[in-house]
């Protein structure tokens, strides 16, 4: 196997297009070590983004907060401008594994990995976020629910490269959580995620965005049931038909850690926790 | 002596100096890889080794065609049934046994050949659960036993039908306790070396006596032609008891002819190299009215893979450990041992201890809710106090259980109030006492040496894994010398210079070794005294040694230095061999009747929980542990043991199973078995060790984990009112059974 360590995007991108299938990206490596370990990929080029300079930066620009693809994801959450702005995308990296970890993944990577068991793509699909990718032929931006496919499954192509990812900046700073349940350890991969976010006129809701990752194979938003909350106040009522909403409109996965069964009930339950949680502020 | 000093290594520790044998690299070392079988049960038609032989970088490939030759390792190992090869010769048992270990120049390419291998199997039906296993149909893994049952050890005590029919309750219950891993951080990691027909092996073993024994035996040499070194030890907790990578890697040592080769086990390796026992255990109480137990028939299936290993010893220890510290007239237990096409099981730290109290303690409780006495009282009312006789028709004596028990009652606030109902969030308390047998007949050897600068070096085949047994044999030395901790040094297992150690097993080192120690210190001040008699002049009965010093006894200001009386008597050095062994009589194979261990562990936990009852998750609260110490060394240390064996507990008991999908473990990874991580321990984590009169040393590595899951358990049953009867106790097992109320 070899190491390449690219010094630009450019770069990379060709070197890239050279090994279209031979190769693998490698960013903060907290998912392909794993994966090189155990046999699961066995890639003959192995190229590092590492040495590519000005890609994990953290700023503002258009009324847009700009995160670089190898911002690692405990810069992220701690980020003076994420906590400010935006609190779920703080509380979700936060919760990733350990500091360890935290320390070496990257935003980019994780986004590209597309593990359902992670917590940062629900919080970036729930504030709808852009996913920066460049490639030969130029750079597009795209949505969350373009990028992700499925299980370890996105949308880039083999040229195109995570350069990062654009969060517009909202007019009016809304409410908003994450919230994690680990059903194991206190350093497992999530069992479910929510992130949610709400705007009140009093007590009357005027909007509502929900995502729930972690239980299903790519983070899920129901804009149909995430309407049932505008227009009247968040009472217990509604806070459970919305959860059922969810729950019943989520195929969620059965896999060692826990049944779809109980991912189920850990939607309802958790989808209620956050929503009174936003509403009682 | 009791004083709380840091580990001897602790600076090594927290720097990263041990010299893990993980780190070990020798001068011209090569590197293995084991291939292993990927069927459960199949005959090996064919193996081909031609293409590995050929790469460049390989050097050796063993397979079972190299054994059985003249001047080579003979097949067949085990410590108590020699079923075992040291690579598969035509028939594999279980996926992950080891079929050819190849030694190349690096692991890559000692990976890679493992590709070259071409074996032709023919699948044969396979059976993995302990029970069906001994179904008059299910496969047959060894000729010699056509029901998979490799020991049935058999208590009989008391007329357990008159028992049954003296009661006015019966309850009858069957737990379950899975597969689980010992995640020791150090994986299993051997190296050898066989030069001019002499083997030096480096391993990662709780057990180099026996090592050396058995790889002597297998390659008919004299035990001196085989030099066993252990470093400190990475963790072991009972998977690395006895003999493991060893023979396999000696072979292939053997084979090389010159030059080391180490092999070192990848985390998914240790997972099909050795487990805890999983058991199904059934257990049947009587009980009168006013909580008097008349009867008890336990009946235990331990699943012990594919090879019987330590298993036929286990097994009748874990007869003894599955009846509980209660004063019942009649008793009937099986233990039986069950060959499966599973990896092989060995002792689990509370070894079979861990299922035994699950299930008693469990049922403990479930005894008294039936008859409506409060758990802790029908406990206190049943439990063995000193003079009693258990169930092997054994007098007790140093028996503590009441006590153990009080501890951590009274630490966890028994008898104050609990809020239990408060919405979605219940509290309950449970509590657990624990008793476990040692190893009946051991023996310690060890070897003091006083240098003339004052140095004293203890030389033991205990071995150092991280649980502190070095430093606190340093202070039993110091103590027993009168000298300073400071001065000690300790050289750990070398077989070339140090004695023979049973095994750093059962909790067994501070009481034998400490003792052995003792022995070897008080020969030493004999040898020290006459040494000083003409410096003196006053015969050897009035003096004494104390500080450092001979003195005479009457006029202590009358003395001169240890180091003063070598060097006027021109020795550069005056040393001491120690020895302590454990003989009793044994039992009874028909009857379980006799005396079964020089004496008892005892141990007990109770906690708090806090459960979620919207997603059944556990939150341990607050948790007390006590273990009976006999006489505490290091207080300190001792406090780490109690927790660490906590917090280790809590694994099996919320979170650990090791998941077979026919025969193949599906989590065998870290991520996917999860152990605790920091925070999941217990805030508020306490223990007491309690000491007795008699002084005598109590081991206490395991004491306290026993209790970790039927105390959780029973915490749950109290909160909710649901008995958890199979481990972990996961968040969705609670919500299921709440679901199903």
């Amino acid at each position: 196997m070899r190491f390449l360590q690219p010094g630009t995007l450019e770069e990379a991108i060709s070197t890239r297009v050279d090994n279209p299938e031979q190769s693998v990206i490698i960013a903060g490596g907290t998912a392909v070590v794993l994966m090189l370990q155990h046999g699961l990929i066995a890639p003959e080029v192995l190229i590092s983004l590492e040495k590519i300079p000005g890609l994990d930066s953290i700023r503002i620009e258009d009324n847009r907060l700009h995160i670089g693809a190898l911002a690692k994801l405990g810069d992220v959450a701690d980020s003076r401008l994420v906590r400010q702005y935006f609190p779920a995308l703080f509380a979700a990296c936060a919760a990733v594994g350990n500091v360890r970890v935290r320390n070496q993944a990257t935003l980019g990577g994780n986004l590209a990995e597309a593990d359902y068991a992670s917590d940062p793509p629900a919080a970036l699909m729930m504030l709808d976020a852009l996913v920066e990718v460049k490639g030969i032929s130029g750079t597009r931006q795209i949505s969350l629910p373009d990028l992700l496919l499925g299980f370890l499954t996105t949308t880039l192509e083999p040229d195109e490269l995570i350069t990062g990812v654009i969060i517009p900046i909202p007019t009016e700073q809304p409410r908003m959580a994450y919230l994690r349940y680990n059903n194991r350890s206190s350093e497992d991969r999530p069992c479910v995620g929510i992130a949610a976010s709400a705007t009140f006129n009093d007590a009357i809701c005027t909007g509502l965005r929900l995502t729930v990752g972690a239980a299903c194979e790519i983070p899920t938003r129901l804009s149909e049931i995430e309407a049932l909350a505008v227009g009247s106040p968040l009472t217990d009522t509604r806070i459970h038909e919305i959860a059922e909403g969810y729950a019943a409109g989520i195929e969620t996965i059965d896999d060692l850690q826990s049944s779809a069964w109980y991912r189920t009930q850990m939607i309802r339950v958790h989808i209620q926790r956050v929503l009174k949680g936003l509403r009682d502020g | 002596m009791a004083k709380s000093v840091h580990m001897l290594d602790s600076i090594a520790r927290v720097t990263g100096t041990v010299p893990y044998t993980a780190n070990l690299k020798l001068p011209q070392m090569l590197y293995a890889k084991v291939l292993r079988s990927w069927l459960p049960h199949a005959r090996i038609v064919h193996i081909d080794t031609s293409r590995a032989e050929q790469m460049p970088g390989v050097v050796a490939v063993l397979t079972a065609a190299d054994l059985n030759q003249p001047g080579g390792p003979t097949t067949f190992y085990g410590v108590q049934h020699k079923d075992q090869p040291i690579v598969a010769t035509d028939r594999v048992r279980y996926i992950g046994e080891p079929v050819a270990i190849i030694a190349a120049e690096s692991t890559d390419i000692a990976e890679a050949a493992l590709h070259e291998i071409e074996v032709e199997y023919k699948e044969l039906p396979a059976v993995y659960d302990e029970i069906q296993a001994m179904q008059p149909c299910a496969p047959v893994l060894h000729g010699d036993y056509p029901d998979n049952c490799f020991r049935h050890a058999r208590l009989r005590h008391g007329d357990i039908e008159v028992g049954f029919a003296a009661a006015d309750e019966i309850i009858e219950e069957m737990y379950f306790s899975p597969t689980a891993n010992h995640v020791t951080l150090e994986p299993h990691v051997t190296a050898a070396q066989w030069q001019d027909g002499k083997l030096t092996i480096w391993s990662a073993t709780q057990a180099p006596s026996l090592v050396q024994q058995v790889i002597a035996e297998l390659f008919n040499l004299e035990p001196e032609a085989v030099r066993v070194m252990v470093a400190p030890l990475g963790g072991g907790y009972g998977g690395k008891g006895h003999i493991r990578l060893e023979p396999m890697v000696a072979a292939l040592a053997w084979k090389v002819n010159g030059r080391p080769v180490k092999l070192t086990l990848t985390r998914a390796e240790t997972f099909v190299t050795v487990n805890k026992h999983a058991a199904a255990i059934h257990i049947k109480s009587g009980v009168k009215r006013d909580g008097t137990l008349t009867a008890r028939q336990v009946t235990i299936h331990w699943n012990g893979g594919a090879y019987a290993d330590v298993s036929p010893g286990l097994v009748g220890s874990g007869m003894l450990r599955s009846i509980g510290p209660y004063r019942i007239p009649a008793v009937q237990v099986d233990s039986y041992g069950v060959y499966t096409n599973l990896p092989p099981a060995a002792a689990f730290r509370g070894a079979m201890a861990s299922q035994g109290t699950w299930a008693y303690e469990s049922h403990s409780d479930s005894i008294a809710h039936r008859l409506g006495i409060e758990p802790l009282a029908f406990r206190l009312q049943n439990l063995l106090v000193d003079g009693d006789a258990f169930a092997t028709g054994e007098t007790l004596h140093d028996i503590h259980f009441v006590e153990c028990l009080e501890a951590v009652a009274s630490g966890i606030g028994w008898n104050t109030p609990l809020q239990k109902n408060s919405g979605v969030l219940k509290r309950g308390r449970g509590l657990a006492v624990m008793m476990k047998s040692t190893i009946p007949n051991s023996t310690s050897q060890c070897r003091l040496l006083l240098d003339d600068d004052g140095q004293v070096t203890l030389f033991t085949s205990t071995v150092e894994m991280g649980q502190g047994a070095h430093t606190a044999l340093a202070q039993i030395a110091a103590e027993a010398l009168g000298v300073p901790v400071a001065t000690m040094n300790v050289v750990g297992p070398d077989t070339a210079q140090n004695l023979f150690d049973t095994s750093t097993n059962a909790s067994r080192s501070t009481f034998m070794m400490g003792n052995a120690i003792i022995n070897a210190a008080t020969l030493l001040k004999q040898k020290l005294i006459e040494a000083a008699v003409p410096l003196l002049e006053h015969p050897p009965e009035e003096l004494s040694v104390r500080n450092g010093v001979v003195c005479v006894t009457e006029k202590p200001e009358l003395c001169f230095s240890l180091t003063d009386i070598l060097r006027r008597n021109q020795l550069t050095s005056v040393d001491a061999l120690g020895e302590f062994q454990t003989r009793v009589a044994g039992l009874d194979p028909e009857t379980g009747q006799g005396v079964s261990t020089p004496h008892w562990h005892q141990g007990a936990g109770a906690c708090e929980v806090e459960i979620d009852t919207e997603t059944g998750k556990v939150a341990i609260l607050r948790y007390w542990s006590a273990a009976f110490a006999g006489r505490v060394v290091n207080p300190e240390l001792a406090r780490l043991q109690n927790d660490g064996n906590v917090i280790y507990g809590i694994g099996p008991a919320l979170l650990e199973e090791v998941i077979f999908d026919n025969g193949q473990i599906a989590n065998p990874n870290l991520s996917d078995y999860n152990i605790p991580a920091f925070p999941d321990i217990p805030h508020n984590l306490n223990s007491v060790s309690l000491e007795g009169e008699s002084g005598e040393f109590h081991g206490i590595g395991e004491m306290t984990l026993p209790p970790v899951a039927p105390a959780i358990a029973n915490a749950i049953f109290d909160a909710l009112g649901i008995r958890i009867y199979d481990l972990p106790i996961t968040a969705e097992k609670v919500l299921r059974a709440l679901q199903n109320e």
